[in-house]
């Protein structure tokens, strides 16, 4: 689904992202976890065409990325507040992006229905503006706008920060649940191990833009705590 | 107490993190200040001559108390849009032991230390000594030069009174229209002569001391009015106050037609609510109001009958008021945003299409508004209308493409006075193709065969520019896609 071929990027000097090879598979679900500064987000970012690779190719479905609006109809992602807009309410902002994937008010009621949970009762139907909500609950938006329009890639960058533990617990049933209905490709980088190997059959740990680790199984939370500890 | 918050503002001033740009805005502000005070200076030893010689007035103060409401009315204009309101993070200062009062009459007094404040005393003071204490002996003249005084400083916090409470609210705009309006109109079908008004308050000779009692009233009822606005206004949820006072505007923000227009109307519409409801954008369209009137400053004259290219010029700020200033900062607008426009469904060309029709839309709508410049002539529509087809064929692209050039993030939420964010040498430099572009066309015609000719020849290269719409479009999308990621780090930078 998702080919990276011999990708760097360089800021001058430094090297913030190198990798040789990486595929992610239709229906995977792929964490990617790595110290502040192992490229995380930039490794995202470049797979989202926001960042420009120095040399590379990130392909998705066999399409370059660079250049091509295509892969924009199928990929959800929610990395910064860059992905949210200040000035409109929480529901406004549903509405405009349920309209970009040709939602009409019924797939919009019953598409949020299904983060009601998640929601609490504090994102919609409220008159405030998303520039005015709290952390978690910009996380909450974001990562409810990530869905609209079925995504068969969904990228969410550290989804448990800012999050209550009672959130943390629905979002983590959310997923889970959300792959057993269909199928989708997660990425998703977080710092907090459990959580992401709960919710992640495979691993990758990134350190200084290099894939240092690719884990599968049972014994991937004991391997990288092993790791950080170290 | 107070020279704590004095220690406290240097401090934050040297030490900010954009020391250098603050410093330079100081440098500038120093200077300008100093002209003001260097014109006042010079205007206030000349003012008996000038009048006297050049205007023709025997009666000299006469004059000047006919003319000094016009200059208060003057003063709350400068004063409104260049004068700040008093800020101090006071959040910090709140859970200390210290008075709400004492943060208060800090502020207010600090206020007082501004350059306009000294402007009324330059300007008049050599009058008073020369021209009034002649004619109404001394102590009426330190009256009459008290009262000016006292008077420009009730401006001075009436400015921040509305600025704090009405600024903003369509009841505050509403109300100053108003004000203004029947004003201007009271002149022009002279119901009554203003300048009547103005002499009848200030041509009070030995009894000039009525005027100062009124003068300090007013004044202590204007400081204690905005005294309990900022004690008042000293509670966390006010802080955000900015962001909340846009919901007032939010509700008519959503254009609902516009949805009919598929993709393009959907990001227009998000473009509307993010200019009518933040306070900057929202600034820029009521200037962009404004300067509509700008031609009622030149179309009066004969200046226009004489030369008809200047129309040209008016009409370029008229229609084009919106698309210049709004387009400058182009891309910043929407800087906090930009990951998300660039991860939904839409292509760059779209994006770029949407700004387009956007620009061209402000710009027609600009030239219906101006339709009643017809009064001063026909030849004025045309002139407007020929600027019209040249900004939207050719004018909008060469500010689509200038304003790539290294954008920066804008606030949104910040005000817009003195605010220079997202203002950098390409906003400077943008003015002088655009101001240049229509003269580079009409004058060769104009020197060759006739003025109207060179209006042809204007409007007609607007018709080129219309016509290759496409084309163009296209190329600024190429150019676009190029810098994308380069505008995308300077947004991601903070």
């Amino acid at each position: 689904m998702i080919e990276i071929q011999s990708l760097t990027k360089r800021y001058k000097d430094a090297t913030v992202v190198n990798i040789e090879q990486l595929s992610i598979g239709s229906n995977e679900s792929f964490g990617l976890v790595g110290n502040n500064g192992a490229g995380k987000t930039t490794l995202f970012r470049m797979i989202l065409d926001l960042v420009k690779a120095t040399s590379g190719t990130i392909t998705i479905n066999s399409k370059n990325v660079q250049g091509n609006d295509e892969w924009k109809k199928f990929v959800g992602s929610f990395l910064d507040e860059g992905f949210l807009i200040p000035y409109l309410t929480p529901d406004e902002y549903f509405r405009f992006v349920g309209n970009l994937h040709g939602y009409n008010a019924a797939d919009l009621k019953s598409f949020l229905e299904k983060f009601e949970v998640l929601f609490h009762g504090e994102i919609t139907g409220k008159n405030k503006y998303i520039g005015d909500l709290s952390k978690g609950n910009l996380k909450k938006v974001g990562i409810a706008a990530s869905f609209i329009g079925n995504p068969q890639i969904i990228m969410l960058d550290e989804p448990f920060e800012n999050l209550d533990p009672t959130s943390q617990i629905r979002l983590k049933e959310l997923l889970q649940t959300e792959r057993k209905l269909r199928q989708v490709t997660y990425l998703i980088s977080s710092h907090d191990l459990n959580h992401v190997t709960d919710i992640c059959e495979r691993i990758v740990l990134l350190e200084k833009g290099q894939v240092i680790k690719d884990l599968r199984g049972e014994s991937t939370l004991a391997e990288l705590e092993a790791y950080f500890k170290a | 107490m107070i020279s704590t918050f004095l220690t406290h503002s240097y401090k934050k001033f040297t030490r900010s993190v954009s020391f250098e740009k603050e410093l330079a805005k100081g440098i500038f502000m120093g200077l300008l200040a100093l002209m003001v005070v260097g014109y006042s200076l010079a205007l206030g030893f000349a003012l008996d001559g000038i009048i006297r010689n050049q205007l023709h007035q025997p009666d000299s103060l006469g004059f000047v108390n006919k003319m000094l409401l016009y200059y208060f009315v003057a003063e709350f204009v400068m004063r409104y849009f260049m004068q700040n309101v008093p800020a101090l993070d006071v959040q910090p200062y709140l859970h200390l032991p210290i008075k709400r009062s004492s943060i208060t009459h800090y502020l207010l007094s600090k206020s007082i230390l501004h350059v306009f404040n000294a402007s009324v005393l330059l300007i008049f003071t050599p009058f008073a000594l020369t021209v009034v204490a002649k004619q109404w002996g001394t102590s009426a003249a330190f009256s009459w030069l008290a009262s000016l005084i006292f008077l420009s400083l009730c401006t001075h916090y009436l400015v921040i009174y509305y600025k704090k409470k009405l600024d903003d609210s369509l009841l505050g705009m509403a109300a100053l229209i108003l004000v203004f309006g029947s004003f201007a109109a009271a002149d022009y079908y002279q119901w009554f002569k203003f300048s009547d008004v103005s002499s009848f308050i200030f041509n009070r000779g030995a009894s000039s001391f009525i005027l100062v009692i009124l003068a300090i009233a007013l004044f202590a009822f204007l400081y204690y009015l905005n005294y309990g606005v900022i004690v008042n206004g000293m509670y966390a949820e006010d802080w955000s106050s900015e962001k909340d006072s846009a919901t007032e505007w939010g509700k008519y923000s959503d254009w609902q037609f516009l949805r009919g227009f598929g993709t393009y109307g959907e990001w227009i519409s998000l473009e509307l609510k993010l200019i009518l409801r933040n306070k900057r954008p929202r600034s820029f369209v009521l200037l962009s109001g404004l300067l509509l009137l700008y031609g009622l400053i030149f179309y009066r004259g004969d200046e226009v009958q004489k030369m008809p290219g200047f129309a040209l010029f008016v009409g370029m700020f008229i229609t084009g008021a919106f698309m210049i200033n709004y387009g400058q900062l182009l891309y910043s607008w929407q800087g906090g945003h930009f990951d998300f426009t660039f991860t939904r469904p839409i292509s760059v060309r779209q994006f770029i299409e949407s700004k387009y029709w956007l620009l061209c839309a402000a710009t027609l709508a600009a030239f219906v508004l101006s339709l009643p410049y017809g009064y001063f002539g026909w030849h004025i529509i045309l002139a407007h209308l020929v600027m019209m087809i040249f900004n939207m064929g050719i004018n909008v692209f060469i500010i689509m493409n200038m304003a790539m050039w290294g954008p920066q993030k804008i606030d949104l939420t910040k005000g817009s006075t003195f605010n220079y964010e997202g203002v950098g040498a390409a906003q400077w430099i943008m003015a002088i193709p655009i101001m240049l572009a229509p003269y580079v066309i009409y004058l060769p015609f104009k020197l060759m065969f006739s003025t109207q000719v060179g209006l042809l020849a204007v409007g007609v290269a607007g018709l080129i520019g219309i016509a290759l719409r496409p084309y163009l479009i296209t190329l600024t999308t190429k150019r676009f896609t190029n810098k994308k990621y380069e505008i995308a780090a300077g947004f991601r930078k903070e």
